[in-house]
């Protein structure tokens, strides 16, 4: 087996990184949702989330990116993706969040300095419920963003290994 | 400038992506780029996906690159060595930026990639490509 060096860590950078979940979502709602995503002008209170999708990070950065919404935004979210009701949207929820997350981590990673070459993706995850607790790694540092996707708000939350 | 390609028939698309969501959304972008199909078939990973060839003709193969079980590379790899269906272009829908991944992918068969997010334009600009006769 061949052992190869880690990656070089790439350092955080809050702002600009906060500022690239923003774009990143953005992109993915605009061409697969087809709807405009707002920043939230103020500090939302965290309401309790009932969709959790979440994307592991490992390389040149380690962590978790996760996008926490209601159920309601969940469904509308897949409702716009295939162009149907949110009836009809109900049984796609959970792949249409784990879709989006995964694209928008990808378009995160995508922007990073060294263009994304040394951080690997996994499988998305979705969790529905609030009777959790998220505890990805020690040390970790946490950017947080706050979109709002129609009336709902979306949070965008990056957990990162330092 | 935009090559225009001129079909002289309906494709047989297999879709490969572990997401049923994302199978649907490369469906619709399909027929919304303005490619006719006669048929679909879906596959959740690259098992599945060879499963199909082996039971399906099909024109045309859309593989996303991360899935489970087996994933898009692993599955190109494969389906160099099934002598029904080498010959299938194959373009690879992802979410990785990275240029190794495309770039394995490519030196293993497939004919191109598009990148996730993506619009029916895009979709069409990198399938009609492969599909010229």
């Amino acid at each position: 087996m061949k052992i190869t060096d880690p990656p070089p860590a790439i350092a955080i950078d809050r702002v600009a990184w906060a500022s690239q979940l923003c774009v990143g979502a953005q992109e993915v709602f605009a061409m697969m949702v087809g709807t405009k995503l707002f920043r939230c002008p103020d500090p939302q209170p965290m309401i309790v989330p009932e969709f959790t999708a979440m994307v592991g990070m490992a390389g040149a950065i380690c962590g978790v990116f996760t996008i926490r919404c209601s159920e309601y935004a969940a469904s509308a979210i897949a409702a716009k993706m295939l162009g149907i009701s949110i009836e009809e949207a109900s049984q796609e929820k959970w792949d249409a969040m784990g879709e989006v997350c995964n694209m928008v981590a990808g378009s995160f990673k995508s922007k990073l300095a060294d263009g994304g070459q040394n951080c690997m993706l996994s499988v998305p995850t979705v969790i529905t419920g609030a009777d959790y607790k998220l505890r990805s790694l020690a040390d970790e540092e946490s950017i947080e963003v706050c979109l709002q996707f129609d009336d709902e708000p979306l949070w965008l939350s990056l957990e990162l290994h330092k | 400038m935009q090559k225009e390609v001129v079909l002289m028939k309906p494709v047989k698309a297999l879709i490969v992506d572990d997401s049923s969501v994302m199978r649907k959304i490369v469906e619709r972008s399909l027929r919304q780029a303005g490619i006719e199909l006669s048929g679909v078939v879906e596959a959740a990973n690259g098992v599945e996906a060879l499963a199909v060839l082996g039971r399906t003709k099909v024109d045309l193969i859309l593989s996303d690159i991360n899935m489970p079980v087996m994933d898009g590379l692993e599955f190109v790899r494969q389906l160099q060595g099934v002598k029904e269906a080498k010959n299938i272009p194959v373009v690879m829908i992802t979410t990785e930026g990275s240029e190794s991944n495309v770039m394995q992918a490519l030196s293993l068969g497939a004919k191109g990639y598009i990148r996730k997010p993506f619009t029916p334009d895009q979709v069409k600009e990198y399938v009609l490509p492969v599909l010229e006769p």
